[in-house]
């Protein structure tokens, strides 16, 4: 080990211990962006783990599932899959989501034949006293997990609803499902006997052969199913709820990714700032003999090293993270993908190596141009006073700053990549990184502008600024990027609450709502519990609604039919429709509206048409127009119930929306209703209610993304705070020969304030313009092609307002705290400081 | 001008190390007073205690007839504005304002309009050889350069009172003595007053009266021209 | 009583045949059982047997069953015993039930290969409830199927189709005699008590010929098998806890069958059986005149369990000594269903010459057969 190595680490430690406070918020930084990103990634994993096994242990040693909508498909269907040459065993199933009374949350019942699912589902066969106790129609067995959820043993009764009634059936014992599951299984005679599904099947576990082709046997068993009905590979199942998730993982994957750089941002600061605090010793150490390269490489390894302690905390941190998350917020983080399930938490060293890496990349980025800076620089030039300002030289060129932004504008509007907004995302990067590049550019600008202040205070402060935009820009830097972050998210959430809660307006015209159940529920209204309802006294008018849950093309996620009591006169008045509406088919041409998802997923315009699977048959629907749908991210249609009805025979509905005369009062309807079909049998709720309930759940979803917001606002400010404090640090001299000159404590604090204030005021309105640029990607490009969401921009200006004033008031008083500190020390000292 | 009477300083302890006591000086307006001393001696300490940034142990500080220990630090602080000029060893010329505008500083603080203090700063400049430079920005000057524009700065408001702590510390010998030279040439030009603290025979050669300083205060001394 | 121990083989290796435990009311001879609130007929004395009727399926009755075993001989002159088995149940459960699923009905099915060869039984079971044209069995005639499993009659012949994990049947059995009507004119009885009797018939020395399909080689074979159709509503006493059964092919055409209860003290608690000479003369035995004595006993490396795999089996005049294919014959069904028995095929010598070649079940050795 050289001497000149030794005498180049000594400096650098010192430069670590004076940096202390910043260096531990650059570490801070990173550790919190690879411990959101490392969080959302175990949980998501644990997740998916999660359902995967779930759905491997219950489709066992399928080779292939045979899946029909919600409301199942014809059993004859059974016999001819069964009798297949290359069918080895086949196990129906029925499979619905029974309502309990009193619950909240349904508890999945699977019908099975017992003697059947043994050689293909062993994991759903009860285990009882008697084997022959799987075939009672009266028994369920449960899962380890429902039994838990239910509080139930062997012997106890359990209730569930059917239709409009109440079916009973007595725990027969348990099962064997996967852990976490909450599942229960009856007889398959029984499931249909008792939930209205006589002569329906939800699915067929199919086993093959040994030794015959599964693609064959997929191709000959599909070439015999009814439209709607498809056959896959039980794989696909949990692919696919993974690749529905994905949008919304990639999304908050995406928000650590923004903690990250804004980490690197910091790291950027404080080695910035740290290399024009100890521009002079470099230059020493590079005079004493001190490689150019090493000493480059010195300043890397300090990034490196602040990114390693980082990313080693945020692995810790994010560990303990998960665990929290995935036990407070469920396993999908609030989205309710994956319910009813409660996943062990499941690490991946490859994972957390990758964000490992991903930290130390980001605090080596951050530390990269100042130490290229540092060694480029020639050491005499160093040694001389006033030659700060050229570390940021490198930054005074526009054109990488603009070919960003060109370059964001050029890709923001293009199609999505695997569903995925990757053009959005990537814009956004450019658009923030081309703003700070141009940040130093901007930031003259604009203080160029600024009048000249009467006060000689804020004339220093602002030639002071002036005159060293790039030591202001590493402020700015920290301050636009959360200011941008935070005001971008608040816009959109801002705009997608408002469009929501108007959607919602317009989604619940009516004075009541009656629910009794989604599509594969155990709750229903049968046509004779319709009557009763729309005769109720009080109740002037009810519509009603049939939900529908079909695969309209194999291996996309299902998409949602709602057959609803609309018809093409009124649909424009009814729906919330987007765009132009398709001139009404004439004659006896079936209608259907699409929603947006489903108009992106399968390019359906107003005007074409579109295939349906109702009841069995492929039906042509002509598409009537497109509306917006919050509700159902992979796509539903709204039918005329009347068509449905007459197509499949079924006049079942789930929903109801009453009208209520006049003089009659909702809390009378209500209790009218309750006794008609006793209590908890169907959910009644007014259409305040209802909004409450889907705005509080859509404040639960956006819980995350407003506690990513508020950090990276607390990182911003802290890192505003921490340059603050070392360029105040740096100038104390400067404040000494001030304060020889006659300028007062109370003046140094104020022009350090002034300074402080402008700093923010012109990193705010760079970072409102900046976040409103990136608000529009969001609300348009980002959210559009994630979530197939539409929604129109609302800018939440009291909430924008109030931010800014607190960022500048904040801005303002760490200003004048680091003003404090560095004119608290003697200002005979000061002057006397050489560095 | 100024009179010290009794002044005693000690450099705080534990234990306190005592510079100086019963220093006693008189400096008549318009004289130059050079103090000799070795580094460490307490030049710096008597110069901060005539500008009202330190205060004595003991004895009165009266500069221009104010007692300077009895004011509070912000009407000090309006004193220095108003009646003091200083020059550093290590120049401190504010690096992000341009030469002009370093030199206003005093004239800025003071509330003086930029209008009227332009042709003041203007003549300085020429006068400390500087009147083309008034655009530069500090860090294209050289040393010797710096330090003129320091003593620009330090005359531009009409102090009552100049105090230069080792001005010649940082140049070489012959920018040194011209940088004295001037010192004393603008001094007596404008006639102010003048306490220059230097360790260099040379640089104190150009002062009125040259005084050693020791624990026991200040004696006459002779320098070697 | 051989229907009573194949009813509770039944009800134990698939677990799903309702506990009865001779619950039939006796004295009063109810023309029902009633069970759960399901009234099953009983079989009485007297009962007309008649065919083709009698061939098909009993579906008011608790259980039935088809039950063939035989031996074979391939072109090479390897022996191998075939057993296959179609047992009928109504639970009693979904009786009213309009679903195309429901249990009203279920069928069981086991198949084994007795290859000395191989050492053990290869064996396969399905279960099923009837419907969907899947698994069905005919009231017409023998026609009983559980997916590609199935027992046929056809004419004078049965055909079995069995398509299983590991071999393969697919065998013709033509009768080349009568039916032998079991009991007093096919009502057996199976116990001390009035009620507890079954409809019971068998076929002795049906002319065997197809394939097998075992180890990944089809055999082309001939043999002799044994044919039992049998069903009932009651069941064995309570204090049996197992039983001891053997259906034999005579060398010169007769057939034998005999059986006997066993106590949980090992001891006979019933016993029965026929035989029909080569002239077609039958006689009935009473339960005093069949005795097992067994011989040999073999443990299962398996199971751990213990049984005689040979006996001497007297039956009236006529006395037997049974020597099996090979000792190990058990059919461990306890991954699937839960339990082990021992079912084989024998030989048979009488005063020391071999005189046949037949089947020998031994069941409750394990564990006793608690119903």
């Amino acid at each position: 080990m050289s001497a000149s190595g030794d005498v180049a680490r000594a400096v650098m430690r010192g430069a670590f211990g004076a940096n202390r406070g910043r260096t531990a918020l650059a570490t801070l930084a990173i550790a919190l962006g690879v411990g959101l990103g490392y969080a959302i990634q175990t949980v998501n994993r644990s997740a998916i783990a999660e359902f995967t096994s779930g759905m491997a242990t219950l489709s066992g040693s399928a080779d292939l599932v045979v899946r029909g909508p919600a409301d199942g498909f014809d059993e004859a269907v059974y016999a001819r899959i069964a009798l297949d040459a290359s069918v080895a065993a086949a196990s129906p199933v029925v499979e619905v989501d029974a309502r309990l009374p009193g619950r909240d949350e349904a508890l999945r019942l699977v019908g099975v034949d017992a003697l059947r699912a043994g050689a293909v589902t062993p994991a759903l066969l009860g285990r009882g006293d008697s084997a022959l106790d799987l075939l009672r129609p009266d028994r369920v067995f449960l899962s380890p997990a429902a039994l838990v959820w239910l509080g139930l043993a062997a012997g106890d009764e359990l209730a569930v609803q059917a239709g409009t009634s109440l079916a009973t059936f007595m725990v027969g014992g348990t099962l064997e499902a996967p852990v976490g599951l909450r599942l229960g299984v009856v007889d398959i005679a029984a499931a249909q006997e008792a939930f209205g599904r006589l002569g329906r099947l939800s699915r067929i576990d199919v086993r093959i052969t040994p030794g015959a082709s599964v693609d064959a046997a997929r191709a000959a068993i599909a070439g015999a199913l009814p439209a709607g009905v498809t056959v896959e590979r039980p794989g696909e199942t949990a692919d696919m709820a993974a690749r529905m998730t994905r949008a919304y993982r990639v999304n908050l994957d995406v928000l650590a990714l923004v903690a990250l750089f804004t980490g690197s941002l910091l790291v950027f600061s404080t080695q910035a700032l740290s290399v024009v605090r100890r521009r002079a010793q470099m230059a020493l150490l590079r005079t004493l003999g001190l490689p150019r390269r090493r000493l480059a490489g010195l300043l890397l390894g300090e990034g490196a090293l602040i990114g390693a302690v980082g990313a080693a905390l945020g692995l810790v941190g994010g560990h303990a993270l998960a665990t929290v998350l995935l036990s407070v917020f469920g396993a999908d983080l609030g989205a309710g993908f994956f319910r009813g399930a409660a996943p062990a938490l499941d690490f991946s060293p490859a994972s957390a190596l990758v964000f490992a890496a991903l930290g130390i990349a980001a605090a080596a980025g951050g530390a990269w141009l100042p130490a290229i800076e540092a060694a480029r620089a020639s050491p005499a030039a160093a040694l001389k006073a006033g030659d700060d300002e050229s570390v940021f030289g490198r930054l005074a060129s526009p054109r990488p700053g603009l070919s960003c932004l060109v370059a964001a504008l050029a890709i923001v509007a293009l199609p999505p990549v695997g569903g995925l907004p990757v053009f959005g995302y990537a814009a956004i990067a450019l658009m923030l990184i081309g703003t700070l590049l141009l940040l130093p550019r901007i930031a003259r600008a604009i203080l160029a502008r600024v009048p000249q202040p009467r006060s000689t205070v804020a004339v220093l402060a602002l030639d002071s600024l002036r005159a060293a935009p790039g030591q202001a820009t590493v402020s700015l830097a920290a301050i636009v990027a959360a200011v941008a972050l935070a005001v971008s998210m608040a816009i959109m959430v801002a705009s997608f609450r408002e469009s929501l809660s108007s959607w919602l307006d317009r989604m619940l015209p009516a004075d009541l709502y009656l629910r009794s159940g989604g599509a594969s529920s155990t709750g229903w209204l049968a046509p004779e519990d319709q009557r009763a309802i729309a005769t109720l006294p009080g109740v002037r008018r009810a519509e009603f609604l049939r939900v529908l849950r079909v695969t309209a093309s194999e291996g996309d996620p299902p998409v949602v039919i709602l057959a609803r009591d609309v018809d093409r006169a009124s649909a424009a008045d009814r729906l919330p429709l987007v765009g132009d509406a398709a001139p009404v088919p004439v004659g006896d041409a079936e209608v259907a509206w699409v929603s947006e998802a489903y108009a992106d997923r399968y390019g359906a315009t107003p005007g074409t048409s579109i295939e349906l699977p109702i009841a069995g048959r492929a039906v042509t629907f002509a598409v009537a127009g497109v509306w917006r749908d919050y509700a159902r991210q992979s796509g539903a249609v709204i039918v005329e119930r009347g068509a449905y009805a007459r197509l499949s025979g079924d006049e079942r509905a789930n929903d109801a929306a009453l009208w209520l005369a006049p003089g009659a009062s909702a809390g009378s309807v209500r209790e009218t209703i309750e006794r008609r079909f006793g209590p908890g049998r169907v959910t009644v709720a007014s259409p305040g209610e209802i909004r409450a309930v889907s705005l509080a759940v859509f404040d639960r979803t956006f819980a995350v993304t407003y506690v990513l917001e508020a950090v990276a606002v607390a990182i911003g400010l802290v890192g505003l705070s921490a340059s603050f404090g070392a360029l105040a640090l740096a100038r104390r001299r400067e404040f000494g020969v001030l304060r020889h000159l006659g300028m007062t404590r109370r003046q140094v604090g104020a022009m350090l304030a002034a300074e402080g204030g402008i700093v923010s005021a012109v990193g705010l309105a760079v970072g409102l313009a900046l976040g409103g640029a990136i608000s529009v990607i969001l609300v348009h490009v980002v959210n559009r092609q994630s979530f197939h969401w539409s929604m129109d921009l609302r800018f939440p200006v009291a909430q924008l307002a109030a931010l800014s004033a607190a960022l500048l008031a904040l801005a303002t008083v760490t200003a004048l705290a680091s003003a404090r500190r560095a004119t608290a020390g003697d200002a005979v000292l000061a002057v006397k400081e050489d560095w | 001008m100024i009179r010290l009477s009794g002044l005693a300083r000690a450099f705080p302890g534990p234990p306190p190390r005592p510079l100086f006591s019963g220093l006693d000086l008189s400096v008549a307006p318009g004289e130059i007073v050079a103090i000799l001393g070795e580094s460490g001696s307490g030049k710096s300490t008597l110069l901060n205690l005539i500008a009202g940034l330190d205060r004595p142990d003991a004895g009165s500080v009266v500069v221009d007839g104010a007692e300077l220990s009895v004011l509070d630090d912000d009407a000090r602080t309006r004193f220095r504005r108003e009646r003091l000029g200083f020059v550093f060893q290590a120049f401190h010329v504010l690096p992000y304002l341009p030469v002009a505008r370093n030199v206003a500083l005093p004239l800025a603080l003071n509330g003086v309009p930029d209008a009227a203090g332009d042709a003041r700063v203007a003549s300085l400049l020429d006068a400390v050889g500087l009147g083309d430079r008034a655009a530069s920005m500090p860090r294209e000057l050289s040393g010797g350069e710096l330090q003129r524009v320091a003593i620009a700065r330090a005359l531009v408001h009409a102090p009552a009172v100049v105090l230069a702590d080792e001005p010649t510390g940082n140049l070489d010998p012959r920018t040194a003595a011209s940088i004295v030279a001037l010192l004393r040439d603008t001094l007596k030009a404008r006639g102010a007053t003048g306490v220059l603290a230097t360790h260099s025979h040379a640089a104190a050669a150009i002062a009125d009266r040259v005084l050693v300083l020791a624990p026991d205060g200040l004696s006459p001394a002779a320098v070697h021209r | 009583m051989i229907a009573t121990r194949r009813r509770v083989l039944a009800a134990l290796s698939l677990g799903c045949l309702p506990r009865l435990a001779g619950g039939q009311a006796v004295g009063t001879l109810p023309p029902v059982v009633t069970d759960a609130g399901v009234r099953y007929p009983v079989v009485l004395p007297g009962m007309p047997i008649a065919f083709p009727r009698d061939h098909g399926s009993h579906p008011d009755f608790r259980t039935e069953w088809w039950y063939v075993t035989g031996w074979t001989s391939d072109d090479a002159g390897v022996e191998r015993g075939v057993q296959i088995t179609f047992f009928r149940s109504r639970p009693g459960i979904g009786e009213a039930s309009v679903s195309a699923f429901a249990p009203r009905e279920l069928l069981f099915a086991h198949a084994a290969v007795a290859d000395a060869a191989t050492g053990r039984l290869v064996h396969d079971q399905r279960a099923a409830r009837a419907g969907f044209g899947l698994a069905a069995a005919s009231t017409a005639t023998t026609d009983v199927r559980i997916d590609r499993w199935s027992l046929v009659r056809d004419g004078d012949a049965y055909r079995a189709r069995i398509d299983a994990r590991g071999f393969a049947l697919d065998l013709a059995f033509r009768a080349v005699q009568p039916v032998l009507l079991q009991g007093d004119r096919g009502v057996s009885s199976k116990g001390p008590k009035p009620g507890q009797a079954s409809g019971y018939y068998s076929v002795p020395q049906l002319a065997t010929g197809g394939t097998i399909e075992v180890g990944g080689r089809t055999f082309a074979v001939r043999g002799r098998a044994w044919l039992d159709h049998e069903w009932s509503s009651a069941y064995l006493p309570a204090e049996a806890s197992g039983w001891d059964w053997i259906g034999v092919n005579l060398d010169d055409g007769g057939a034998l069958m005999a059986f006997r209860m066993r106590g949980r003290d090992g001891g006979t608690t019933w016993a029965g059986g026929t035989l029909r000479d080569a002239s077609g003369r039958t006689r009935t035995f009473a339960p005093h005149e069949v005795a097992f004595a067994p011989g040999r006993t073999w443990r299962s490396p398996r199971t751990g369990v213990v049984y005689p795999v040979t006996f001497d089996v007297r039956a009236g005049d006529l006395a037997v000594a049974l020597e099996p294919m090979m000792d190990d014959q058990e059919l461990d069904a306890r991954g699937s269903v839960g339990i082990v028995y021992w079912e084989g095929a024998v030989r048979v010598r009488a005063r020391g010459l071999p005189a046949g070649r037949g089947y020998l079940e031994l069941t409750g050795y394990g564990t006793p057969l608690a119903l």
